[in-house]
Protein backbone atom coordinates (compact mmCIF):
# COMPACT_ATOMS: atom_id res chain seq x y z
CA UNK A 1 0.00 0.00 0.00
CA UNK A 2 1.59 3.21 -0.87
CA UNK A 3 2.13 5.69 2.44
CA UNK A 4 3.33 9.38 2.11
CA UNK A 5 4.22 9.15 6.15
CA UNK A 6 7.55 10.24 7.12
CA UNK A 7 8.98 7.05 7.56
CA UNK A 8 12.45 8.38 7.75
CA UNK A 9 12.02 11.19 11.17
CA UNK A 10 13.79 14.32 11.45
CA UNK A 11 14.16 14.99 15.19
CA UNK A 12 13.55 18.67 16.34
CA UNK A 13 15.19 19.79 19.26
CA UNK A 14 12.86 18.36 21.52
CA UNK A 15 12.63 15.14 20.67
CA UNK A 16 16.02 14.97 19.91
CA UNK A 17 17.15 16.16 23.32
CA UNK A 18 14.81 13.69 24.94
CA UNK A 19 16.41 10.89 22.16
CA UNK A 20 20.24 11.66 23.68
CA UNK A 21 18.65 11.88 27.15
CA UNK A 22 17.15 8.33 27.36
CA UNK A 23 20.16 6.79 25.68
CA UNK A 24 22.20 8.18 27.62
CA UNK A 25 20.22 7.09 31.20
CA UNK A 26 19.27 3.33 29.59
CA UNK A 27 22.91 2.73 28.35
CA UNK A 28 24.20 4.06 31.90
CA UNK A 29 21.67 1.61 33.58
CA UNK A 30 22.86 -1.68 31.49
CA UNK A 31 26.85 0.00 32.12
CA UNK A 32 25.55 -0.51 35.80
CA UNK A 33 24.90 -3.60 35.64
CA UNK A 34 28.14 -5.37 33.63
CA UNK A 35 26.85 -4.76 30.24
CA UNK A 36 29.27 -3.62 27.85
CA UNK A 37 28.38 -1.76 24.42
CA UNK A 38 29.03 -3.54 21.37
CA UNK A 39 28.49 -1.26 18.06
CA UNK A 40 28.08 -3.17 15.16
CA UNK A 41 28.27 -1.32 11.41
CA UNK A 42 25.71 0.50 10.13
CA UNK A 43 26.51 -1.68 6.71
CA UNK A 44 25.52 -5.44 6.63
CA UNK A 45 27.28 -6.85 3.69
CA UNK A 46 26.15 -10.79 4.30
CA UNK A 47 23.04 -11.85 4.11
CA UNK A 48 20.65 -9.10 2.84
CA UNK A 49 17.27 -10.06 4.49
CA UNK A 50 13.72 -9.28 2.75
CA UNK A 51 12.25 -6.35 4.75
CA UNK A 52 15.63 -4.50 4.87
CA UNK A 53 17.01 -1.48 3.14
CA UNK A 54 18.76 -2.49 -0.03
CA UNK A 55 21.07 -0.74 -2.38
CA UNK A 56 23.72 -1.48 -4.40
CA UNK A 57 27.64 -0.56 -3.23
CA UNK A 58 29.39 -0.49 -6.34
CA UNK A 59 28.16 -3.95 -7.76
CA UNK A 60 28.12 -5.24 -4.55
CA UNK A 61 24.25 -5.33 -2.49
CA UNK A 62 24.31 -4.17 1.02
CA UNK A 63 21.42 -3.35 3.33
CA UNK A 64 21.47 -1.24 6.18
CA UNK A 65 21.56 -2.52 9.61
CA UNK A 66 17.79 -4.09 10.33
CA UNK A 67 17.79 -5.84 13.42
CA UNK A 68 20.67 -5.54 16.16
CA UNK A 69 20.19 -8.69 17.78
CA UNK A 70 21.06 -10.28 14.84
CA UNK A 71 23.80 -8.12 13.53
CA UNK A 72 25.25 -8.15 16.82
CA UNK A 73 25.33 -12.48 16.58
CA UNK A 74 26.98 -12.50 13.61
CA UNK A 75 29.37 -9.99 14.64
CA UNK A 76 30.27 -12.17 17.90
CA UNK A 77 30.21 -14.92 16.26
CA UNK A 78 33.05 -14.10 14.08
CA UNK A 79 35.39 -12.73 16.59
CA UNK A 80 34.91 -14.00 19.73
CA UNK A 81 35.05 -17.55 21.07
CA UNK A 82 34.17 -17.32 23.76
CA UNK A 83 30.73 -15.22 24.14
CA UNK A 84 30.77 -11.73 26.26
CA UNK A 85 28.00 -12.43 28.85
CA UNK A 86 26.73 -8.91 28.78
CA UNK A 87 26.28 -6.75 25.65
CA UNK A 88 24.50 -3.32 25.54
CA UNK A 89 23.83 -1.16 22.07
CA UNK A 90 22.32 1.62 21.05
CA UNK A 91 21.40 3.29 18.08
CA UNK A 92 19.32 3.42 14.45
CA UNK A 93 17.68 0.25 12.74
CA UNK A 94 16.22 0.61 9.24
CA UNK A 95 12.97 -1.98 8.51
CA UNK A 96 10.35 -1.73 6.12
CA UNK A 97 7.42 -1.86 8.40
CA UNK A 98 4.66 -4.13 8.74
CA UNK A 99 2.27 -1.26 9.55
CA UNK A 100 1.78 1.68 7.15
CA UNK A 101 2.17 3.93 9.70
CA UNK A 102 5.27 2.67 11.47
CA UNK A 103 8.69 4.54 10.21
CA UNK A 104 11.61 2.62 8.47
CA UNK A 105 14.28 4.51 10.53
CA UNK A 106 13.81 3.41 14.26
CA UNK A 107 16.12 4.26 17.49
CA UNK A 108 16.73 1.94 19.87
CA UNK A 109 18.69 0.71 23.18
CA UNK A 110 19.02 -2.98 23.80
CA UNK A 111 20.91 -5.81 25.64
CA UNK A 112 21.73 -9.14 25.49
CA UNK A 113 23.07 -11.77 27.99
CA UNK A 114 25.08 -14.77 26.56
CA UNK A 115 25.96 -17.65 27.62
CA UNK A 116 28.37 -21.06 27.05
CA UNK A 117 25.71 -24.18 26.69
CA UNK A 118 24.86 -25.75 29.19
CA UNK A 119 24.58 -23.14 32.28
CA UNK A 120 21.27 -22.38 33.92
CA UNK A 121 19.53 -19.95 32.40
CA UNK A 122 16.64 -18.91 34.94
CA UNK A 123 19.15 -16.25 36.69
CA UNK A 124 19.87 -15.06 33.63
CA UNK A 125 16.27 -14.25 32.57
CA UNK A 126 15.24 -12.95 35.78
CA UNK A 127 18.17 -10.82 35.52
CA UNK A 128 17.11 -9.32 32.09
CA UNK A 129 12.96 -9.23 33.66
CA UNK A 130 14.59 -7.02 36.41
CA UNK A 131 16.18 -4.46 34.19
CA UNK A 132 13.46 -4.02 32.64
CA UNK A 133 11.46 -3.09 35.37
CA UNK A 134 13.86 -0.55 36.08
CA UNK A 135 13.81 0.92 32.55
CA UNK A 136 9.54 3.00 33.00
CA UNK A 137 11.58 4.87 36.13
CA UNK A 138 14.57 5.60 33.76
CA UNK A 139 12.18 7.25 31.18
CA UNK A 140 10.04 8.46 33.58
CA UNK A 141 6.74 6.41 32.73
CA UNK A 142 4.33 7.19 35.48
CA UNK A 143 3.00 3.99 34.72
CA UNK A 144 4.08 0.34 32.86
CA UNK A 145 3.00 -3.06 32.67
CA UNK A 146 5.32 -6.23 32.37
CA UNK A 147 3.90 -9.29 31.05
CA UNK A 148 5.84 -12.38 30.88
CA UNK A 149 5.54 -15.03 28.52
CA UNK A 150 7.20 -18.49 27.43
CA UNK A 151 7.17 -19.24 23.79
CA UNK A 152 7.63 -22.73 24.43
CA UNK A 153 3.91 -23.31 25.80
CA UNK A 154 2.55 -23.13 22.44
CA UNK A 155 6.00 -24.06 21.06
CA UNK A 156 6.77 -27.92 22.65
CA UNK A 157 2.72 -28.75 22.22
CA UNK A 158 2.87 -28.03 18.61
CA UNK A 159 6.08 -30.15 18.17
CA UNK A 160 4.75 -32.82 19.89
CA UNK A 161 1.47 -33.12 17.70
CA UNK A 162 3.93 -32.88 14.72
CA UNK A 163 1.48 -30.41 12.56
CA UNK A 164 2.36 -29.54 9.67
CA UNK A 165 4.08 -25.61 9.34
CA UNK A 166 1.10 -24.56 7.19
CA UNK A 167 -1.54 -25.73 10.22
CA UNK A 168 0.97 -24.85 12.73
CA UNK A 169 1.00 -21.33 11.40
CA UNK A 170 -2.68 -21.00 11.34
CA UNK A 171 -2.71 -21.83 14.87
CA UNK A 172 -0.22 -19.66 15.51
CA UNK A 173 -2.18 -17.21 13.83
CA UNK A 174 -4.84 -17.63 15.80
CA UNK A 175 -3.31 -17.62 18.85
CA UNK A 176 -1.57 -13.98 17.67
CA UNK A 177 -5.77 -12.76 17.37
CA UNK A 178 -6.66 -14.73 20.94
CA UNK A 179 -9.36 -16.17 18.97
CA UNK A 180 -10.03 -19.80 19.93
CA UNK A 181 -13.10 -20.15 17.47
CA UNK A 182 -9.90 -19.73 14.86
CA UNK A 183 -7.64 -22.39 16.75
CA UNK A 184 -10.32 -24.81 16.53
CA UNK A 185 -11.87 -23.94 12.71
CA UNK A 186 -7.55 -24.23 11.58
CA UNK A 187 -7.27 -27.49 12.97
CA UNK A 188 -10.97 -28.61 11.94
CA UNK A 189 -10.80 -32.72 11.66
CA UNK A 190 -7.34 -33.03 12.98
CA UNK A 191 -6.50 -35.70 15.39
CA UNK A 192 -5.17 -33.45 17.79
CA UNK A 193 -7.93 -30.58 17.39
CA UNK A 194 -9.60 -31.60 20.82
CA UNK A 195 -6.38 -31.02 22.44
CA UNK A 196 -4.60 -28.12 21.00
CA UNK A 197 -8.00 -26.45 20.76
CA UNK A 198 -8.56 -27.07 24.65
CA UNK A 199 -4.94 -25.90 25.44
CA UNK A 200 -5.40 -22.50 23.40
CA UNK A 201 -8.45 -22.04 25.47
CA UNK A 202 -6.11 -22.84 28.82
CA UNK A 203 -3.63 -20.21 27.33
CA UNK A 204 -6.25 -17.55 26.57
CA UNK A 205 -8.83 -18.19 30.00
CA UNK A 206 -7.22 -15.53 31.98
CA UNK A 207 -5.18 -12.01 30.82
CA UNK A 208 -3.63 -11.52 34.37
CA UNK A 209 -4.83 -12.35 38.65
CA UNK A 210 -3.91 -15.22 40.61
CA UNK A 211 -5.30 -17.97 38.53
CA UNK A 212 -3.58 -17.26 35.49
CA UNK A 213 -0.93 -20.12 35.90
CA UNK A 214 -3.54 -22.19 37.30
CA UNK A 215 -5.31 -21.90 33.51
CA UNK A 216 -2.08 -23.79 32.54
CA UNK A 217 -2.84 -27.23 34.87
CA UNK A 218 -6.06 -27.57 32.93
CA UNK A 219 -3.99 -27.55 29.75
CA UNK A 220 -4.06 -31.46 28.19
CA UNK A 221 -0.38 -30.42 28.27
CA UNK A 222 -0.10 -29.43 31.52
CA UNK A 223 2.64 -32.59 31.74
CA UNK A 224 4.49 -31.78 29.02
CA UNK A 225 5.12 -27.85 30.26
CA UNK A 226 5.26 -28.67 34.17
CA UNK A 227 8.99 -27.29 33.56
CA UNK A 228 8.26 -24.06 31.72
CA UNK A 229 5.03 -23.77 34.47
CA UNK A 230 7.27 -24.26 37.55
CA UNK A 231 10.34 -22.07 35.98
CA UNK A 232 7.52 -19.15 35.53
CA UNK A 233 6.56 -19.48 38.79
CA UNK A 234 9.72 -19.33 40.52
CA UNK A 235 10.25 -16.09 38.19
CA UNK A 236 7.15 -14.07 39.34
CA UNK A 237 8.34 -15.54 43.07
CA UNK A 238 11.90 -13.65 42.52
CA UNK A 239 10.41 -10.82 41.08
CA UNK A 240 6.82 -10.17 42.75
CA UNK A 241 8.78 -8.77 46.20
CA UNK A 242 10.88 -6.16 44.37
CA UNK A 243 8.09 -4.86 42.32
CA UNK A 244 8.63 -0.92 41.73
CA UNK A 245 5.83 1.20 42.23
CA UNK A 246 3.66 1.64 39.30
CA UNK A 247 4.49 -1.13 37.61
CA UNK A 248 1.88 -4.15 37.12
CA UNK A 249 3.39 -7.65 36.36
CA UNK A 250 1.04 -9.75 34.59
CA UNK A 251 1.32 -13.30 32.93
CA UNK A 252 0.41 -13.69 29.12
CA UNK A 253 0.29 -17.48 28.79
CA UNK A 254 -0.67 -16.73 24.60
CA UNK A 255 2.00 -14.23 24.00
CA UNK A 256 2.95 -15.46 20.47
CA UNK A 257 4.62 -12.51 19.07
CA UNK A 258 7.94 -13.94 17.61
CA UNK A 259 6.95 -17.46 18.26
CA UNK A 260 9.78 -18.19 15.33
CA UNK A 261 12.43 -16.90 17.30
CA UNK A 262 12.00 -17.02 20.53
CA UNK A 263 12.26 -20.47 22.43
CA UNK A 264 11.87 -19.62 26.26
CA UNK A 265 10.69 -16.83 28.71
CA UNK A 266 9.31 -13.77 26.83
CA UNK A 267 9.32 -10.24 27.89
CA UNK A 268 7.22 -7.26 26.85
CA UNK A 269 6.63 -3.76 28.49
CA UNK A 270 3.19 -1.72 27.62
CA UNK A 271 2.70 1.50 28.94
CA UNK A 272 -1.36 2.32 30.02
CA UNK A 273 -3.20 3.51 26.64
CA UNK A 274 -0.25 2.36 24.49
CA UNK A 275 -0.78 1.32 21.26
CA UNK A 276 2.27 -0.59 21.02
CA UNK A 277 4.88 -2.18 23.34
CA UNK A 278 7.26 -0.36 24.15
CA UNK A 279 10.14 -2.89 25.17
CA UNK A 280 10.34 -6.24 24.41
CA UNK A 281 12.71 -9.63 24.04
CA UNK A 282 13.32 -12.58 25.21
CA UNK A 283 15.05 -16.28 25.40
CA UNK A 284 16.55 -17.46 21.93
CA UNK A 285 18.74 -20.20 22.17
CA UNK A 286 18.62 -21.20 18.67
CA UNK A 287 20.27 -18.23 17.17
CA UNK A 288 23.58 -18.49 17.82
CA UNK A 289 24.22 -22.54 17.43
CA UNK A 290 22.61 -21.64 13.96
CA UNK A 291 26.14 -19.67 13.61
CA UNK A 292 28.34 -22.48 14.63
CA UNK A 293 28.57 -20.80 18.03
CA UNK A 294 27.12 -23.92 20.91
CA UNK A 295 25.86 -20.86 23.10
CA UNK A 296 22.45 -19.71 24.83
CA UNK A 297 21.01 -15.75 24.64
CA UNK A 298 18.19 -14.16 25.74
CA UNK A 299 17.97 -10.20 25.63
CA UNK A 300 15.47 -7.39 25.07
CA UNK A 301 15.08 -4.07 22.82
CA UNK A 302 13.45 -0.76 23.83
CA UNK A 303 11.82 0.77 21.08
CA UNK A 304 12.98 4.51 21.61
CA UNK A 305 10.78 5.75 18.26
CA UNK A 306 7.78 4.24 19.41
CA UNK A 307 8.82 5.92 23.30
CA UNK A 308 9.25 9.47 21.50
CA UNK A 309 5.99 9.02 19.76
CA UNK A 310 3.93 8.49 22.90
CA UNK A 311 5.48 11.38 24.25
CA UNK A 312 4.10 13.56 21.81
CA UNK A 313 0.80 11.70 21.59
CA UNK A 314 0.27 11.16 25.26
CA UNK A 315 2.62 13.29 27.52
CA UNK A 316 0.63 12.40 30.28
CA UNK A 317 2.26 9.06 30.31
CA UNK A 318 5.64 10.75 31.67
CA UNK A 319 6.54 12.72 34.71
CA UNK A 320 7.41 16.52 33.93
CA UNK A 321 10.84 16.96 32.83
CA UNK A 322 13.11 18.55 35.08
CA UNK B 1 -7.68 7.83 21.56
CA UNK B 2 -7.61 10.06 24.61
CA UNK B 3 -7.10 8.98 28.29
CA UNK B 4 -11.05 9.64 28.75
CA UNK B 5 -12.70 8.24 25.60
CA UNK B 6 -13.48 5.07 24.35
CA UNK B 7 -14.68 4.05 21.08
CA UNK B 8 -16.28 1.08 19.93
CA UNK B 9 -16.38 0.62 16.04
CA UNK B 10 -19.87 -0.64 14.37
CA UNK B 11 -20.29 -1.82 11.18
CA UNK B 12 -23.00 -0.20 8.72
CA UNK B 13 -24.84 -1.96 6.40
CA UNK B 14 -26.25 -5.28 6.58
CA UNK B 15 -24.53 -6.25 9.73
CA UNK B 16 -25.49 -2.86 11.74
CA UNK B 17 -28.64 -3.17 10.19
CA UNK B 18 -28.73 -6.75 12.66
CA UNK B 19 -26.80 -5.30 15.38
CA UNK B 20 -28.41 -2.37 16.42
CA UNK B 21 -31.76 -3.89 17.54
CA UNK B 22 -29.82 -6.34 19.47
CA UNK B 23 -28.06 -3.21 21.39
CA UNK B 24 -31.36 -1.82 22.13
CA UNK B 25 -32.10 -1.75 25.85
CA UNK B 26 -28.13 -2.75 26.60
CA UNK B 27 -25.42 -0.64 28.23
CA UNK B 28 -24.40 0.09 24.96
CA UNK B 29 -27.44 0.57 23.49
CA UNK B 30 -27.04 3.87 20.97
CA UNK B 31 -29.15 6.59 21.05
CA UNK B 32 -31.92 6.66 19.45
CA UNK B 33 -31.82 10.82 17.79
CA UNK B 34 -27.87 10.58 16.66
CA UNK B 35 -28.81 6.96 14.76
CA UNK B 36 -31.72 9.30 12.40
CA UNK B 37 -28.87 12.37 12.56
CA UNK B 38 -26.32 11.83 9.31
CA UNK B 39 -23.58 11.66 12.71
CA UNK B 40 -21.19 9.03 12.79
CA UNK B 41 -19.84 9.13 16.13
CA UNK B 42 -22.93 7.72 18.77
CA UNK B 43 -23.18 7.69 22.12
CA UNK B 44 -24.21 4.89 23.61
CA UNK B 45 -26.37 4.72 27.24
CA UNK B 46 -23.17 4.20 28.78
CA UNK B 47 -21.25 7.67 29.69
CA UNK B 48 -17.70 7.72 28.12
CA UNK B 49 -18.84 5.28 25.52
CA UNK B 50 -19.36 6.63 22.17
CA UNK B 51 -19.71 4.60 18.76
CA UNK B 52 -18.41 4.86 15.71
CA UNK B 53 -20.67 3.71 12.47
CA UNK B 54 -18.36 2.92 10.04
CA UNK B 55 -17.94 1.03 6.52
CA UNK B 56 -17.10 -2.51 7.09
CA UNK B 57 -13.91 -2.24 5.11
CA UNK B 58 -12.82 0.89 6.90
CA UNK B 59 -13.61 -0.98 10.38
CA UNK B 60 -10.51 -3.02 11.10
CA UNK B 61 -8.65 0.01 10.12
CA UNK B 62 -10.08 2.10 12.73
CA UNK B 63 -9.59 -0.56 15.71
CA UNK B 64 -6.09 -1.73 14.65
CA UNK B 65 -4.56 1.83 14.63
CA UNK B 66 -6.29 1.81 18.77
CA UNK B 67 -8.61 4.68 17.31
CA UNK B 68 -11.60 2.92 18.40
CA UNK B 69 -10.86 0.23 21.24
CA UNK B 70 -13.27 -2.68 20.33
CA UNK B 71 -14.97 -3.39 17.31
CA UNK B 72 -17.70 -6.05 15.48
CA UNK B 73 -17.34 -6.57 12.10
CA UNK B 74 -17.72 -9.85 10.11
CA UNK B 75 -15.18 -12.48 9.66
CA UNK B 76 -14.87 -12.07 5.51
CA UNK B 77 -13.58 -8.25 5.93
CA UNK B 78 -11.23 -9.93 8.82
CA UNK B 79 -9.81 -11.95 6.47
CA UNK B 80 -9.79 -9.90 3.24
CA UNK B 81 -7.64 -7.11 5.07
CA UNK B 82 -5.30 -9.38 7.59
CA UNK B 83 -4.66 -6.53 10.18
CA UNK B 84 -3.50 -7.06 13.27
CA UNK B 85 -5.97 -6.56 15.98
CA UNK B 86 -7.29 -9.40 18.21
CA UNK B 87 -10.69 -11.18 17.78
CA UNK B 88 -12.16 -12.12 21.19
CA UNK B 89 -15.34 -13.88 19.96
CA UNK B 90 -17.66 -15.15 17.34
CA UNK B 91 -20.46 -13.35 18.28
CA UNK B 92 -22.72 -15.79 15.89
CA UNK B 93 -25.19 -13.03 13.86
CA UNK B 94 -24.87 -11.88 10.37
CA UNK B 95 -24.31 -15.54 9.72
CA UNK B 96 -23.65 -16.26 5.61
CA UNK B 97 -21.55 -17.93 3.08
CA UNK B 98 -18.97 -17.33 0.78
CA UNK B 99 -19.76 -18.76 -2.45
CA UNK B 100 -18.98 -19.07 -6.05
CA UNK B 101 -22.07 -18.42 -7.99
CA UNK B 102 -23.05 -18.39 -12.03
CA UNK B 103 -25.61 -18.49 -14.30
CA UNK B 104 -28.51 -20.89 -13.49
CA UNK B 105 -27.81 -24.16 -15.30
CA UNK B 106 -23.74 -23.55 -15.32
CA UNK B 107 -22.65 -25.96 -13.61
CA UNK B 108 -19.01 -26.10 -11.30
CA UNK B 109 -17.73 -28.46 -13.84
CA UNK B 110 -18.30 -26.30 -16.53
CA UNK B 111 -16.70 -23.00 -14.84
CA UNK B 112 -13.51 -25.73 -14.55
CA UNK B 113 -13.46 -26.54 -17.92
CA UNK B 114 -13.30 -22.90 -19.07
CA UNK B 115 -9.64 -22.11 -20.98
CA UNK B 116 -9.89 -18.51 -18.91
CA UNK B 117 -12.37 -18.56 -16.04
CA UNK B 118 -13.06 -14.80 -14.89
CA UNK B 119 -14.16 -14.07 -11.90
CA UNK B 120 -15.86 -10.79 -10.58
CA UNK B 121 -15.34 -10.68 -6.74
CA UNK B 122 -15.03 -8.31 -3.61
CA UNK B 123 -12.97 -10.61 -2.03
CA UNK B 124 -10.09 -11.68 -4.27
CA UNK B 125 -7.67 -12.90 -1.42
CA UNK B 126 -10.42 -15.71 -0.64
CA UNK B 127 -11.04 -16.48 -3.90
CA UNK B 128 -7.57 -16.94 -4.58
CA UNK B 129 -7.19 -18.80 -1.74
CA UNK B 130 -9.93 -21.40 -3.07
CA UNK B 131 -8.23 -21.27 -6.17
CA UNK B 132 -5.29 -22.32 -4.97
CA UNK B 133 -7.05 -25.20 -3.09
CA UNK B 134 -9.14 -26.27 -5.76
CA UNK B 135 -5.89 -26.39 -8.38
CA UNK B 136 -7.52 -23.66 -10.65
CA UNK B 137 -6.80 -20.43 -12.33
CA UNK B 138 -8.61 -17.62 -13.50
CA UNK B 139 -8.63 -13.88 -13.62
CA UNK B 140 -9.92 -12.18 -11.51
CA UNK B 141 -12.23 -9.02 -11.46
CA UNK B 142 -12.09 -6.59 -8.39
CA UNK B 143 -15.85 -4.68 -7.44
CA UNK B 144 -16.68 -3.39 -4.65
CA UNK B 145 -20.46 -3.51 -5.07
CA UNK B 146 -23.31 -5.52 -7.33
CA UNK B 147 -21.29 -8.45 -8.24
CA UNK B 148 -24.48 -10.01 -9.20
CA UNK B 149 -24.62 -7.88 -12.07
CA UNK B 150 -21.42 -9.28 -13.45
CA UNK B 151 -22.29 -12.46 -14.96
CA UNK B 152 -25.46 -10.66 -16.51
CA UNK B 153 -23.53 -8.18 -18.26
CA UNK B 154 -20.37 -10.32 -19.53
CA UNK B 155 -17.94 -9.04 -16.94
CA UNK B 156 -17.04 -12.43 -15.34
CA UNK B 157 -18.06 -15.88 -15.69
CA UNK B 158 -19.50 -15.91 -12.32
CA UNK B 159 -18.64 -14.12 -8.72
CA UNK B 160 -17.17 -14.91 -5.72
CA UNK B 161 -19.77 -13.24 -3.11
CA UNK B 162 -21.28 -13.22 -0.04
CA UNK B 163 -25.00 -15.04 0.25
CA UNK B 164 -27.41 -15.23 3.82
CA UNK B 165 -30.87 -15.88 1.99
CA UNK B 166 -30.24 -16.28 -1.84
CA UNK B 167 -33.02 -14.06 -2.49
CA UNK B 168 -30.63 -11.65 -4.33
CA UNK B 169 -29.11 -14.14 -6.62
CA UNK B 170 -32.48 -15.43 -7.41
CA UNK B 171 -33.68 -11.99 -8.24
CA UNK B 172 -30.67 -12.25 -11.00
CA UNK B 173 -30.77 -15.63 -12.22
CA UNK B 174 -27.85 -16.66 -10.33
CA UNK B 175 -27.18 -20.07 -8.30
CA UNK B 176 -24.62 -20.75 -5.29
CA UNK B 177 -22.31 -23.47 -7.37
CA UNK B 178 -20.07 -23.99 -4.48
CA UNK B 179 -19.42 -22.50 -0.65
CA UNK B 180 -15.98 -21.42 -0.02
CA UNK B 181 -16.41 -20.65 3.47
CA UNK B 182 -18.33 -19.19 6.35
CA UNK B 183 -18.79 -15.81 7.88
CA UNK B 184 -19.96 -14.40 11.00
CA UNK B 185 -20.00 -11.14 13.19
CA UNK B 186 -16.31 -10.90 15.23
CA UNK B 187 -15.78 -8.84 18.21
CA UNK B 188 -12.50 -7.37 17.63
CA UNK B 189 -9.94 -5.74 19.77
CA UNK B 190 -6.93 -2.92 19.22
CA UNK B 191 -3.73 -5.01 20.35
CA UNK B 192 -2.31 -2.17 22.30
CA UNK B 193 -5.91 -1.29 24.19
CA UNK B 194 -6.65 -4.62 25.23
CA UNK B 195 -3.15 -5.72 26.33
CA UNK B 196 -2.22 -2.43 27.37
CA UNK B 197 -5.14 -1.54 29.61
CA UNK B 198 -7.90 -4.70 29.93
CA UNK B 199 -9.57 -2.91 33.38
CA UNK B 200 -11.11 -0.76 30.96
CA UNK B 201 -11.19 -2.73 27.83
CA UNK B 202 -12.06 -6.28 28.88
CA UNK B 203 -15.42 -5.39 31.03
CA UNK B 204 -16.80 -3.38 27.99
CA UNK B 205 -15.85 -6.59 25.69
CA UNK B 206 -17.54 -9.02 28.34
CA UNK B 207 -20.52 -6.32 28.29
CA UNK B 208 -20.61 -6.73 24.66
CA UNK B 209 -20.36 -10.37 24.23
CA UNK B 210 -23.64 -10.94 26.90
CA UNK B 211 -25.67 -8.09 25.06
CA UNK B 212 -25.16 -10.14 21.89
CA UNK B 213 -25.14 -13.51 24.14
CA UNK B 214 -28.33 -15.09 22.35
CA UNK B 215 -26.02 -15.36 19.72
CA UNK B 216 -22.41 -15.79 20.79
CA UNK B 217 -21.23 -19.42 20.71
CA UNK B 218 -20.69 -20.75 24.23
CA UNK B 219 -17.01 -21.80 24.10
CA UNK B 220 -16.40 -18.79 22.64
CA UNK B 221 -17.57 -16.65 25.17
CA UNK B 222 -15.52 -18.75 27.96
CA UNK B 223 -12.39 -18.02 26.65
CA UNK B 224 -13.10 -14.27 26.66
Amino acid sequence: MPVRTPHFPDLLFGAAARLRRWEGALMGLLEAHGYRELHPSLVLREAVPDGSLRFFDGDELVALRWDFTVSLAALLARRFTEPPPRVAYAGAVFRRPVQPWEAVERFEVGCERIQAEGEATGEADVELARLLMAIPGVLGLKGAILHLGNAALVRRPLEAEGLPPNLAEAVVAALSRRAPHRVREALADHPAAARLAAHAEALLAELDGPHTMEALKASPYAGLLQEERERMERALQSLLPILPPNLELRVDLADVAGLGFYTGPTLRLWAPGAQQELAAGGRYDRLFPGLGRPWQAAGFCVRLSRLLDLADTRPDLFEPLP
Amino acid sequence: MTPASLLIAFPKGRLGDELVPKLAGTPLALDAAALKSRALRIPTATPGVAALLLKGADLPRYVAAGVASLGIVGSDTLDELDMDLLELADLGFGACRLSLCAREGLTLEALRAKPHLRLATKFPKATEAWLSREGLTAELVPLSSSAELAPLLGLADAIVDLVQTGGTLRAHGLVETAVLGHSSARLVAARGAYLSEPGRIRPLAEGLIQSLSSSVKPAVAKGV
